[in-house]
């Protein structure tokens, strides 16, 4: 009965260490409100800014990146509302930087330039200095 | 030569039909976020898997009774009730993502929003499930879904794993607050992979094609090869997004982000590649969801049942099925990205899956069912582990949705 009852055990065992070595290793459990939404946000402009990149590079079709956008849309609509109000959210100053930084590159999201007849270029730098801002706030 | 046949059918099927919208989406954030730091987790949830779906078959070809029929005559009305609640509260949210999914692969083909295709999805499904005989929902789909082989090719196309991505096999890059996140991942990853609803689709397909003692050998190849090569799959799309996303601060977090190294690798083509895979992926996997939670329910009931059959020859059966994915199109018309919604789905499931999983440890033991064929010693200890698997995943899933915020 006890030799039958061992590998479970053993294997429940490795299990359980294997899912919390990390703790073991001193990492904290979960980011705040904040630092989570912001990093979310700073991920999402990344998309935006590589989806835009890789359409006027040809890697992509014109019907992926509308499709995408309207993904990315949903995503970032109403941060600049909902992140004054979360929990662990920094100091006025920062805030407004990120406000600032946020507003073009919504802009870009909400009519990105899927054509060569807009300024695409200026987009992505948008996107990607709004990205760099967000991750940072959030952490990554 | 038929027998060849049927077994070259169902490795091809098994790989095909592997993948999901919650395996795509927890794979596609997992290696986006953490790297290879949750292969170890699909290896895991893929053993698992393959021994239940091997089990699974073995004790229908030989008891010719389906799993979920079994469940009910063995434990009775009462023990029947549970995960067959369990089964409709996960498996509706989860046939809600697997439509939402369909919907935003042909978005990504159409440039439409998936908002809009969302009921084409739904009647594509419905159209399908309701006049196409058994045959042709197994494999259509699934051979449809071998273009997942092409994530390897992607792989390959980008000249494979650089130097600084392999030690995220072994080291994960779990940094400070993103404990909750990588824990949230591994229960995901194992709800989605060990499927109940694939359990009691598997069962009743292989009463469907009438197999028996002689099937065994079908089964056996089936579960290990179709699963183990299906496995594949997941594993490129962490693979892919640990070369491609994750060095440029993408989390995966929408379909359209998680084909993205396909466009890397192949330009226009891989993207279209990613979308055919995606559809391929997600219209099978409806169709398994929705007619898995109709067997179950029509098999506990003792209703007649059979997609073989006329509709009006197994009435209740196909108006279970019509309800079930009106239920599901409900919750999919609130709008909630069908990704998120794979993920919550995933952790539900692992929720639930100590109770859809406890039988299995009493029904392949029972010689009534299985005479000889019943489970050896390593067997038994196998479907231990997984219980215990299950019972810490359910756990802990619900916590870690609430602290990581659904990933």
């Amino acid at each position: 009965m006890r030799a039958r009852s061992t590998p479970g055990v053993v294997a429940g065992l490795a299990l359980l260490l294997l899912l919390i070595w990390p703790a073991l290793s001193g990492c904290q459990f979960a980011q705040s409100s904040f630092a989570s939404t912001a990093s979310s946000a700073g991920s999402a402009f990344s998309a935006a800014a590589t989806t835009l990149t890789f359409l006027h590079q040809g890697r992509l079709s014109r019907r992926y990146a509308a499709s995408s956008f309207v993904n990315f849309k949903a995503e970032l609509a109403g941060l600049d509302r909902q992140l004054p109000t979360l929990n662990g959210a920094p100091g006025k100053a920062t805030l407004r930087h990120l406000l600032v930084l946020y507003r073009p590159a919504m802009q870009a999201v909400n009519a990105p330039c899927l054509d060569m007849a807009c300024d695409w270029q200026a987009q992505i730098d948008a996107l990607n200095r709004a990205s760099k801002a967000f991750l940072g706030a959030g952490g990554s | 030569m038929k027998k060849w046949f049927s077994i070259a059918l169902g490795i091809v099927t098994a790989t095909g039909g592997f993948l999901d919208a919650g395996t795509i989406a927890t794979a596609g954030e997992s290696g986006a976020k953490f790297g290879l730091g949750l292969i170890w987790a699909v290896i895991i949830a893929t053993a698992a898997i393959i021994l239940l779906v091997e089990m699974v078959g073995r004790f229908t070809a030989v008891s010719k009774k389906p799993y979920a029929a079994a469940i009910r005559e063995n434990f009775g009305f009462r023990f029947f009730l549970a995960p067959l609640i369990c089964e409709i509260i996960a498996e509706s949210l989860m046939l809600a993502a697997e439509l939402g999914g369909v919907a935003i692969a042909l978005s990504l083909l159409t440039g439409i929003s998936w908002h809009y295709l969302f009921p084409v999805a739904a009647l594509l499904v419905f159209a399908m499930a309701w006049r196409a005989p058994f045959d042709w929902i197994e494999n259509g789909p699934a051979i449809l879904g071998l273009v997942t082989l092409s994530f390897i090719a992607g792989i390959i196309a980008l000249g494979g794993l650089p130097h600084d991505t392999l030690p995220t096999l072994w080291r994960p890059p779990v940094k400070s607050g993103d404990l909750a996140d990588y824990l949230y991942l591994v229960a995901a990853t194992l709800g989605s992979t060990i499927s109940p609803y694939l359990l009691y689709f598997y069962s009743s397909g292989a009463h469907e094609e009438g197999w028996s003692g002689s099937s065994l050998l079908l089964n056996r190849v089936t579960a290990f090869l179709g699963m183990g090569f299906g496995s594949m799959g997941s594993i490129a799309i962490i693979v892919l997004g640990a070369i491609v996303l994750r060095p440029l601060n993408i989390s995966g977090s929408t379909l359209g982000e998680v084909g993205l190294p396909m466009a890397k690798a192949f330009g226009v083509i891989g993207t279209t590649l990613f979308a055919v895979a995606l559809f391929a992926t997600c219209f099978g996997a409806a169709l398994e969801v929705v007619l898995g939670v109709s067997y179950l329910i029509a098999q506990g009931f003792g209703w007649e049942w059979s997609e073989n059959k006329k509709p009006v020859e197994a009435a209740r059966f196909n108006l279970t099925l019509i309800l079930f994915l009106l239920v599901a199109v409900l919750i999919g018309l609130r709008g909630t990205d069908p990704l998120q919604l794979a993920l919550l789905a995933s952790t539900v499931i692992a929720l639930e899956l100590p109770v859809a999983l406890f039988p299995f440890l009493v029904l392949m033991n029972d010689p009534q069912y299985l005479g000889d064929k019943i489970n050896g010693r390593w067997t038994n200890i196998a479907i231990i582990v997984i219980l215990l698997l299950a019972c810490i995943v359910a756990l802990i899933s619900l916590p870690l949705e609430i602290l990581s915020g659904g990933g």
